[in-house]
């Protein structure tokens, strides 16, 4: 069986040679990589420049009142900021790839202070991300069975309704209703020794409030998507075929359907990121946020920065992973 | 007009009648709560900033709504708490609506600046609008709102020029406008005389998605204080100052959050009715 199959390969390959579909999606793989990592590279050149050419420096920032000229220029360079700009944006940018994101005002190393936060905001992102997908997923699925009903109309409304509500106001709601009302989920969080949650009922509230403003907005793209698949002439051979339903549904239009929906999930990870700092705050959950919030009381812009440049090396991962997605669901047609 | 672009923004245009009249209902609400939010520091019964009643008192008496963390009126501070919030927020959405009409235009007649454009959209995708927004107020101290709106702005017209663009491109491929250009029209005659005015449709439904956006944006500035700063009342930073006290008066908290979720609500709904199109379009970027 297995001879017949390579005998069988050369005789195909005899006419001009195509390129291998193997070959082309790797070809495509990197052609996207690179596309996205200089996309990624020119948004921190320009956070650098955010950073350098608005008023004000760290050392400003943590300056004391009362404190004599000479003390701040001393700090000033002990933070490295009297040499040229162009020498600092070459150590910033270099020393990104190696895991440095430079120093923030007090003078710690940035990627010290997100060692530990940062892999417990990826946990809430990610889970709320899990939340939203399967959540908008079925959503979409359940108003697309019946076009224009009642149920239909009702998913949809409440979609609208529930995407442009703010990450903490959801957050608000979920705290009255499910910790001081019901008392049945815990409304702060508590850390183990290693800082990360203490158990898996802190997680759910956080979660939540994250997810709940991406389900209204990606039910939506579930639901435009299955409704433009749904035209489609081969969905109506299938319909008319005979097949049952929700065959249809889970063989023919969610696959169309995918690459789509996998642009509307990455496209929430951005919100999911800047989501988590809010709700983080609320819930005193020990990621990015309670980072952020104290740079934002030490007006720490290179925290910022710092954060800015892993969140968005965290997104580009995501968009490739759709972009993979839709070449894979075309098969290297694209 | 020509009949050309009639039939470019045929598609557009909003259903007479019946749909104009449900149209209309769908953006009252957010006219009538954008009205009540102007208005409200007029209607507050007590002093913004004077202590009333003890702090987080329960609701009864002299404050309808209880006391806040220092004893202020909930319902006072409530009613003036939406003013900068909707003046802020309709600020950022005119000039988002205003430069991102100038530039899709420019961008339908000149490809060259619609790739510019194409290439800055892919970039901010990649910074979440909130850490964009901490960036530029931490990184300009003094800013103050003018910070706040000069961030919201710069993150939210990539977007905004990419919805003007798809709509202008047919209208800039017209055969009138190519006419005009052939005559010797300069740019500025062209987006301004001849492509605009057939994308008011367009145009009005953006504001409104770029009014949705710019709340959100907006109210979440307040709650991490970069901001209105205390003791200004506004009702995301009367959520964040009270919700140590959620206890003792959930009011204090639950009253401004019924505020910014209402006017998230009405302003989405109107913003939707608005749209010209359904499906993926209609889902506003943030």
């Amino acid at each position: 069986m297995a001879g017949s199959l390579t005998r069988g390969e050369p005789a195909a390959a005899s006419g001009p040679r195509p390129v291998p579909a193997v070959l082309r999606t790797a070809l495509y793989a990197a052609g996207v990589l690179a596309h996205r990592i200089l996309l990624l590279a020119v948004l921190l050149a320009a956070v650098f420049a955010a950073v350098e050419l608005l008023p004000g420096d760290a050392a400003d920032a943590t300056s004391e009142r009362g404190e004599s000229a000479a003390d701040l220029a001393a700090r000033r360079h002990l933070l490295g900021l009297d040499r040229p700009v162009a020498e600092r944006f070459w150590d910033w940018m270099t020393g990104l790839p190696t895991g440095d994101l430079g120093t923030s005002a007090r003078g710690e190393p940035v990627a010290d202070l997100l060692a530990h936060p940062f892999p417990n905001t990826l946990l809430l992102g990610g889970l709320a991300l899990l939340v939203t997908l399967v959540a908008s997923v079925a959503f979409g699925c359940w108003a697309a069975a019946r076009p224009g009903g009642p149920l239909d109309r009702g998913v949809s409304a409440s979609a609208t309704g529930i995407l442009a509500l703010p990450e903490f106001v959801v957050a608000v709601a979920l705290v009255l209703v499910f910790a001081l009302w019901t008392d049945w989920l815990p409304a702060v969080t508590l850390t183990d020794a290693d800082g990360s949650p203490a158990s898996w009922e802190m997680l759910v509230l956080p979660v939540l409030a994250l997810a709940i403003p991406q389900i209204g907005w990606n039910t939506r793209i579930v639901r435009a998507a299955l409704a433009d698949e749904a035209k489609a002439p081969h969905i109506e051979t299938a319909v008319l075929d005979g097949l049952p339903r929700h065959r249809v549904l889970t063989h023919h239009l969610l696959p169309g359907a995918l690459p789509t929906i996998a642009a509307g999930i990455a496209t929430s990870t951005g919100m999911l990121l800047g989501g988590a700092v809010v709700v983080e705050t609320i819930f005193n959950y020990p990621g990015i946020g309670s980072v952020l919030a104290g740079a934002v009381a030490d007006r720490d812009s290179p925290v910022i920065a710092g954060v800015v440049a892993v969140t968005g090396a965290v997104i580009t991962g995501v968009l490739l992973l759709a972009d993979l997605v839709r070449a894979w669901a075309s098969g290297g047609r694209t | 007009m020509t009949s050309t672009a009639a039939a470019a923004v045929a598609k557009a245009a909003p259903p007479p009648r019946r749909g104009r009249r449900r149209t209309v209902l769908r953006v009252l609400p957010a006219l009538l709560l954008t009205a009540l939010a102007l208005a409200g520091p007029w209607l507050a019964p007590h002093a913004i900033d004077a202590p009333v009643v003890a702090p987080y008192a329960e609701p009864g008496g002299d404050a309808p709504l209880g006391g806040d963390q220092l004893g202020r009126d909930v319902l006072s501070r409530v009613l003036a708490g939406g003013r900068e919030l909707v003046v802020t927020s309709l600020l950022v959405a005119v000039l988002v609506t205003a430069v991102a009409a100038v530039l899709g235009a420019v961008s339908a007649l000149r490809p060259a600046v619609g790739r510019v454009v194409e290439r800055t959209a892919d970039v901010l995708m990649l910074l979440p609008a909130v850490l964009g927004i901490l960036l530029v107020t931490l990184s300009w101290p003094d800013g103050g709102r003018l910070a706040v709106v000069t961030a919201s702005v710069v993150l939210g017209v990539p977007y905004a020029v990419r919805l003007v663009a798809g709509a202008a491109a047919p209208v800039a491929a017209s055969g009138y406008v190519e006419a005009a250009a052939v005559g010797g029209e300069r740019l500025g005659y062209l987006v301004v005389r001849e492509v605009l005015p057939n994308l008011r449709a367009t145009l009005l439904a953006l504001f409104g998605l770029r009014f949705v956006a710019a709340v959100y944006l907006v109210a979440t500035a307040g709650f991490l204080q970069v901001g209105p700063q205390p003791p200004a009342a506004d009702w995301a930073l009367m959520i964040r100052e009270n919700s140590a006290g959620i206890v003792l008066n959930p009011w204090a908290v639950l009253a401004p959050s019924i505020a910014i979720g209402l006017l998230a609500m009405s302003v989405n709904l109107a913003a939707a009715a608005l749209v010209p199109t359904t499906g993926r379009k209609a889902v506003p970027a943030l």
